[in-house]
């Protein structure tokens, strides 16, 4: 198993102001890590920096090593091409290519990622409706589909590392139960994923590291069993603190 | 007025607007990226075929596949000197960069070749087709194919191939383009040789028509901007249609009203189109079709 992830001194700041800074960071292979916070806790602007990608252009230090590798200076390309791959908050699937271009457009990069690719086969097994929908092009796609199509060309990309900003935004919430579900289960398969999340009942039934972020910071982290009593974790997000 | 043989000229001239332009579609529709060097790089490409002709006397059919070369690497060229206004779609400084390198060229050109009208001679140009009613040359019928075959093959690229797809991954987005692992400055080198290599080739093809100058370069660049946002700026397909309806509004006004005022009034028209439909020239995204 891979995808080891071990963080150290990651800054990363906007214009003048430090979004993100975080001491250590480790997301052990084959788990699911998740980190929640609040709308603008810098949960985005630290997953976008593992993958060293940016729709804006911060500045990051710090030291980002993947199974060993020192990942620090490698470009968001060459990252996806070497197995993290990010499914960005937002627009993440092109909606002019088609749902099977999507998904045969990152393929040719997977060779030596090392993780496992998924054909297109097993692809559609796992999302039967992006197979009804392969001829569509993502501009016609629903918000749940092309999350499915955005975390699907993602495993094409043979990941060790999946990096998941918010998959669940904006969808109803029988699907992000079946979102997260199919997450879980790549995971048991050995995938090793850092998911981002707001939806934090969700997350919690299916992560096994929970990290929790507040103003760019982790304020707290561990196991799913031990964090779910945290008093701060009960008070900001399982509706707790009433009584 | 002979109407048959104005719209069958409205035919060929509208095939050269549109090979003339459709590098620059290319470009502007998948890289957002406009080159105002454009009419010069057709001046080089008849210039280096006629050239090539005359220093060397290699066949017309030998200089043409050269002249493209030489296209293809002027357009890399510039896409390596303005690497980094490419890749922050820096437009304001590109066009004034495209600007100066085409009066570089122009430049060079005038140096090289001298200030003469030159003419690039294509055997296929004396040889006339058709009979009393309508004619035309067999460079006419070689343009008009040329197009067809260049447009037609642009769009199976485009929607068809590998290749294809990343020119379409980096014009609609291209940091994702850089998660699916795709490297964006190849792309962006590939366009912009086809841009050189497209121009140089249309200039092989209807250079012939008439005589040639190193300052022929304005009215191309001119036209290929009127046809290209004819088009619905950067639609492959847009471009042939407004190239063909562009030629024959000009063999039909040329010959109802006067040569002398083509260009003006096509520009009048073009404004026209702006004011009226301002909304529709955006291709957005949907260039390919
Ligand atoms: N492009 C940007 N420019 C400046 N500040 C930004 C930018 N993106 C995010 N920020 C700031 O960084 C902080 C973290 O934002 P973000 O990472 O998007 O949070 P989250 O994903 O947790 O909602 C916020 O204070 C936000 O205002
Ligand atoms: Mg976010």
């Amino acid at each position: 198993m891979s995808g080891r992830l071990e963080i150290r001194d990651l800054r990363v700041a906007y214009d003048r102001a430090i979004a993100v800074s975080v001491d250590h960071l480790g997301v052990a292979p084959g788990t699911l890590a998740t980190v929640i916070g609040a709308n603008g806790a810098g949960k985005s602007t630290l997953i976008n920096a593992i993958a060293n990608w940016s729709r804006a252009a911060p500045r990051l230090s710090g030291a980002i090593t993947v199974d060993g590798e020192d990942f620090s200076r490698v470009s968001a390309c060459d990252r996806a091409r070497r197995g993290v791959v990010l499914v960005p908050e937002g627009r993440g699937v092109f909606m002019g290519l088609t749902v099977e271009e999507n998904l045969r457009a990152g393929v040719g990069a997977a060779r030596g990622a090392g993780g496992r690719a998924y054909a297109l086969a097993e692809i559609y097994d796992l999302f039967p409706r992006l197979y009804e929908r392969r001829r569509n092009v993502g501009a016609a796609l629903s918000g749940g589909e092309r999350q499915m199509l955005a975390i699907a060309r993602a495993l094409r990309m043979a990941p060790r590392l999946l990096l998941l900003d918010e998959p669940s935004i904006g969808l109803a919430p029988r699907l992000v139960a079946l979102l997260l579900a199919t997450i879980r289960t790549l995971v048991d398969g050995g995938l090793t994923v850092l998911l981002v999340e707001q939806n934090v009942v969700a997350a919690l039934e299916v992560t096994d590291v929970l990290y929790l972020l507040e103003r760019g910071r982790l304020i707290a982290g561990g196991t799913v069993a031990a964090m779910r009593d945290d008093p701060r974790i009960i008070a900001s997000y399982l509706g707790g603190g009433h009584g | 007025m002979n109407v048959a043989q104005q719209f069958a000229n409205g035919i060929i001239i509208g095939h050269a607007y549109a090979l003339v332009a459709v590098g620059w579609t290319l470009l502007l529709g998948a890289a957002r990226l406009v080159n105002f060097g454009h009419g010069q790089m057709y001046m080089m490409g008849a210039f280096v075929a006629w050239w090539l002709m005359s220093a060397t006397g290699l066949p017309y059919a030998a200089a043409v596949p050269l002249a493209v070369l030489v296209g293809a690497l002027l357009g890399a060229l510039m896409q390596r000197l303005f690497l980094r206004l490419t890749l922050s779609q820096d437009l304001v400084n590109l066009m004034i960069a495209t600007l100066g390198f085409g009066q570089i060229l122009q430049g060079a050109a005038g140096l090289a070749f001298g200030a003469k009208p030159e003419r690039l001679t294509s055997p296929l140009q004396a040889i006339t087709l058709g009979g009393a009613r309508v004619s035309c040359s067999a460079q006419d019928v070689l343009l008009v194919g040329a197009t067809i075959v260049v447009f037609l093959g642009l769009h199976w690229v485009l929607r068809r191939s590998r290749f294809g797809a990343a020119v379409r991954m980096v014009a609609e987005d291209p940091p994702l383009a850089a998660l699916y692992g795709l490297r964006v400055a190849p792309v962006y080198l590939a366009i912009f040789a086809f841009e050189g290599a497209a121009v140089a080739f249309a200039a092989t093809l209807v250079a012939p028509r008439t005589p040639i100058l190193t300052s022929i370069g304005f009215e191309q660049v001119v036209m290929t901007f009127v046809v290209v946002v004819l088009g619905g700026i950067g639609s492959v397909g847009g471009s042939y249609v407004a190239g063909l309806l562009l030629g024959l509004y000009t063999a039909f006004f040329s010959a109802l009203v006067s040569p002398a005022y083509t260009t003006a009034s096509v520009f009048a028209l073009l404004i026209v189109v702006m004011v009226v439909r301002p909304g529709k020239l955006a291709a957005s995204g949907g260039f390919a079709r």
